[in-house]
């Protein structure tokens, strides 16, 4: 129906301009609680389980609301809550179009804030998972500011670092980002943490950083956390899903490999270093984006 | 009234310095060095209200009648002569040689100016929007500085060693500092900006050999060595400027365009006096002074006197080749220094190589010379100043309560000084979190770098290692358990007073950031580059970030405070835990973080943050950085020729 997502995000401005916004902080919880649902359920039938029900982390977050608060000190709970509060700017900011580059930095400092209540506690787990959280950020957040770049010089002149622009444009994004799709969908499996770059939030507890950034969350405080990340992973195939803004169905259509495939890298590789990580993304990816960039330098769109 | 105002910048500190150097006891002295800093606050401030709009010159011929030119000639000899002196003093032959090739160049100098009859049109200094803002920086954070310093050094005092000069010594040269760094942003003249600039180089020489110990004289000394070596060449441009293209001043600089080898030679100054990659470990060094000293070198004078000449130049050589070069050798500092920062984990090296980082960067956006790039440079350099005195100063307080500047050894700061560890809190954030001022730059500065693909790569990488080494440090000094309330820290009012005003104004310049760029220094920007040919779509850029929606991030920050306002009323002691120790928590009355380890025993539960020493070994980057940097800097060289 509303395959052009302009028309779309038009129609509801021309009710009510703040309808638009509203309804993606609104539904980008939902849609990210399913697909983390559904995530848990493949990644269940890969392994030969029947895996929880689709809602499994919508009843979870439930449940840790019903829970007792329990703490460490006062400081880690603020930034639990930035957290949550800077996840739903960037959607906020990405449904009002604005720049990319701000809403880049906003997703960071949403991490940072992450970081920095696990880092607030007396907590070696916790620590040593935000050391490695930050490892995580140096490693991918080049590639993001490159792909933001690359963006900037797809756009029509005169460039335009607006959201709004790319929605706009004539032809889909990856006609002149080939490369910067596989270094994206590197960087998201890193935001996803999924093996093999889950080295700072261990999705099973047995590992030897126990639950790493998030130990010490409990109860409600965690619900937060989850909250937060539901938003995060609205927000990675949102901008996945980017790669072909001129037909919505299609644009999902690579969300959902790319949602795919992460899964499947998940189960089919081990857990690495941190180094190993580093090494790996500012090799590969890195250089991956960068060709991209020169090649649309070289096509004269500097 | 300007041309007075001027004077008064440049001698009321000075004058004020003599008098606490007169003082003869502290009281007095105190009240020397808060009445200047004061009265230098009172004048900058006039002076920026009052300036005419647009450019004004002033001559001293006009005010003091002739032989204001041997007036000139005869402090540029002096100076130099000091320099020899000095060196004869300490025993450093290399720093003689340069002394004497800066008197042969001046008498030099002399020589062709004299032979240039009529004498050169031009004034000596020039009052116009980028002087003002600097005067502004220079003279209200200087003070401010000058004022922590009061509180600072009578601690200092009671501990230093016996070989420490007197305060009243260090009270003149703090106080002075500030007024030859006014006649330093605000000399147009060739001669009277070399006056200036040497003397802020034996300023930093004497204040960072204060302590007089064997490291400080060491590093004082490498200071001398690597200033009086930005001084000659600063000093050779300015002959090569007249005797090739016949202009002394600036401005004259600027508007033959064409002086290509000059501003070569003033960048490579400028480079030697922001600390840029190679020249970076004269301001390693001068961390052994007391923290006074490293926030006035870092924040408001010194360093800053570098970038100020580029962009005091830039604006004249839009699409050269050698403002690239400039560029990049910026945008290499910038990236560099932020891997040095990475391996360190003592504080004010940190705070050194997030300095020289920042600078790189305030280089780069003028060096790329675009309006916006330009806003963009002034803006850092802005913030800067204020974010730097702040966290030396914090990190100053902080090092005398718990008498260490490592950071890992700050983990219980928050609880003891609460206050200073909230300023240096907003300080660190404001480096690199939205909505402060910092991260608008940084936004800006790749905003306006996407036309350069070297020095955009440079910026990407810097600013993720950037992210790296603060988010590191934040961690650590925010580290606090529960506490039903927080220690009330007793701090002199000095002290105490400077941390409130600089934490204040990294808070307004948040909030005021986007209408200050709009209101100050898109305008002023726009203004400089007026009639040099900048394309209007450059131009249209800058109304494009006055869309950028401080106020909106601003609401989620609020949105997240009131709602961690409304948990609170869980937080009650009862609900407090220990952190999860694999259930070994060693249990007792009072919280502890140990746990039962090997046979049982206690051992505490300690991690400390990553500082990777083996891949960012300080020798081996700055070995391959300072390569690469000369290289760099070469390359500026061949770039003048082949032009």
């Amino acid at each position: 129906m509303w395959s052009d997502w302009e028309t779309f995000s038009a129609f509801c401005s021309g009710i009510c301009p703040a309808l638009f916004p509203a309804i993606m902080v609104l539904a980008a919880p939902l849609v990210g609680a399913l697909l983390m649902g559904i995530d848990r359920k493949i990644t269940a039938r890969i392994q030969g389980r029947i895996g929880p029900p689709i809602l499994q982390p919508v009843y979870d977050v439930l449940k840790l609301f019903a829970k007792e608060p329990l703490f460490l000190n006062r400081l880690y709970i603020f930034y639990a809550w930035l957290y949550l509060a800077f996840m739903i700017l960037v959607v906020v900011l990405l449904a009002m179009g604005q720049d990319i580059l701000m809403v880049l930095f906003v997703h960071a400092f949403a991490t940072i804030a992450l970081i920095l209540g696990a880092m607030s506690v007396r907590s070696p787990y916790s620590r040593i998972g935000a050391s490695r959280k930050i490892m995580q950020m140096v490693a991918y957040e080049p590639i993001l500011i490159l792909f933001v770049v690359g963006i900037y010089l797809s756009t029509p002149h005169p460039h335009s670092f607006l959201a709004s622009a790319v929605m706009k444009l004539n032809q889909p994004l990856l006609f002149t980002l080939p490369l910067l799709l596989p270094a994206y969908f590197a960087a998201v499996v890193i935001k996803m943490e999924k093996s093999p770059f889950d080295v700072s939030s261990g999705h099973h507890a047995h590992q030897e950083l126990v639950r790493g950034v998030t130990i010490e969350y409990s109860g409600p405080f965690l619900a937060l956390i989850e909250i937060a990340h539901f938003y995060e992973v609205f927000i990675l195939f949102f901008i996945m899903a980017m790669f072909w803004s001129t037909n919505l169905w299609i644009g999902a259509g690579i969300a959902l490999a790319g949602f795919f495939a992460q899964i499947l890298v998940d189960n089919a590789s081990p857990r690495l270093t941190t180094f190993w990580m580093i090494r790996f993304m500012w090799a590969g990816p890195m250089l991956l984006a960068l060709c991209n960039i020169v090649w649309l330098y070289g096509m004269g769109r500097g | 009234m300007g041309e007075w105002l001027l004077i008064l910048l440049i001698l009321v500190p000075v004058a004020f310095g003599l008098l606490a150097w007169a003082a003869p006891g502290d009281r007095s002295r105190s009240w020397a060095v808060t009445v200047g800093a004061l009265a230098t606050i009172a004048l900058s401030l006039v002076f920026a209200v009052t300036a005419k709009t647009g450019e004004s010159w002033i001559s001293l011929k006009d005010l003091l009648g002739g032989g204001t030119e041997w007036l000139a000639f005869g402090l540029e000899l002096l100076i130099a002569i000091v320099v020899a002196v000095i060196a004869v003093r300490i025993r450093s032959r290399l720093i003689l040689a340069l002394a004497l090739v800066q008197i042969g160049l001046a008498v030099a100098e002399e020589w062709f100016s004299l032979r240039a009859a009529p004498a050169l049109p031009g004034a000596d200094f020039r009052i116009d929007s980028l002087a003002i803002v600097m005067v502004s920086i220079v003279s209200i954070i200087g003070s401010i500085i000058a004022i922590y310093a009061l509180g600072y050094m009578k601690h200092h005092q009671a501990h230093a060693p016996a070989t420490a000069q007197g305060s009243g010594r260090f009270f003149f040269v703090l106080v002075g500092f500030l007024g030859m760094m006014n006649g330093l942003v605000l000399a147009d003249n060739l001669r009277w900006l070399i006056i200036f600039w040497e003397a802020t180089t034996l300023c930093s020489f004497a204040l960072i050999g204060h302590d007089g110990t064997l490291e400080s004289r060491k590093n004082a000394r490498l200071a001398l060595l690597i200033n009086s070596f930005g001084g000659a060449a600063m000093m050779l441009g300015s002959l090569l400027a007249l005797s090739g293209a016949g202009v002394e001043h600036l401005s004259g600089i600027t508007a033959a365009n064409r002086a290509l080898i000059p501003l070569a030679f003033l960048a490579l100054a400028a480079f030697t006096k922001s600390a840029q990659l190679p020249f970076q470990s004269w301001l390693l060094g001068a961390m052994v002074a007391p923290t006074p000293v490293s926030a006035l070198l870092h924040s408001a004078t010194m360093v800053k006197a570098g970038v100020y000449l580029i962009l005091r130049l830039a604006p004249g050589f839009t699409g050269s080749r050698v403002m690239f070069a400039i560029a990049l050798a910026g945008a290499f500092s910038f990236a560099a220094a932020a891997a040095l920062a990475v391996g360190q984990s003592n504080a004010k090296k940190v705070l050194a190589y997030s300095t020289i980082s920042n600078l790189g960067l305030i280089i780069a956006c003028a060096g790329i010379n675009t309006p916006l790039a330009y806003a963009t440079a002034m803006m850092l350099l802005l913030f800067h100043a204020i974010v730097k005195a702040l966290l030396f100063l914090c990190v100053g307080t902080i090092e005398q309560k718990i008498g260490s500047r490592d950071i890992e050894d700050m983990g219980v700061v928050m609880f003891e000084l609460p206050v200073t560890t909230l300023m240096a809190l907003v300080g660190m954030a404001s480096m690199l979190t939205p909505p402060f001022g910092m991260l608008v730059c940084k936004w800006m500065a790749i905003e306006s770098a996407i036309a350069s693909p070297l020095i955009l790569l440079f910026l990407i990488l810097g600013s993720a290692l950037t992210l790296f080494f603060w988010a590191k440090w934040l961690g650590r000094i925010q580290t606090v358990s529960y506490h039903a309330t927080l220690t009330r820290e007793k701090l002199p009012l000095s002290i105490l007073s400077a941390e409130y005003i600089l934490g204040g104004g990294v808070v307004l310049t948040a909030i005021m950031g986007i209408p200050l760029f709009q209101i100050l220094f898109a305008p002023l920007a726009v203004q400089t580059y007026q009639g040099i040919g900048i394309p209007a779509e450059q131009l249209s850029i800058l109304d494009s970030v006055g869309g950028l929606d401080i106020c909106l991030i601003m609401l989620f920050i609020a949105l997240a405070a009131v709602a961690n306002m409304l948990t609170g009323r869980y937080f009650k002691p009862e609900r407090v835990r220990l952190p999860f120790l694999s259930g070994e928590n060693v249990v007792t009355d009072a919280r502890t973080f140990r746990f039962r380890g090997l046979k049982d025993e206690p051992d505490e539960a300690w991690t400390t943050a990553l500082y990777l020493d083996t891949v960012f070994t300080e020798a081996k980057i700055t070995q391959w950085t300072n390569w690469l940097a000369i290289l760099v800097l070469l390359t500026m060289f061949a770039l003048v020729v082949g032009v």
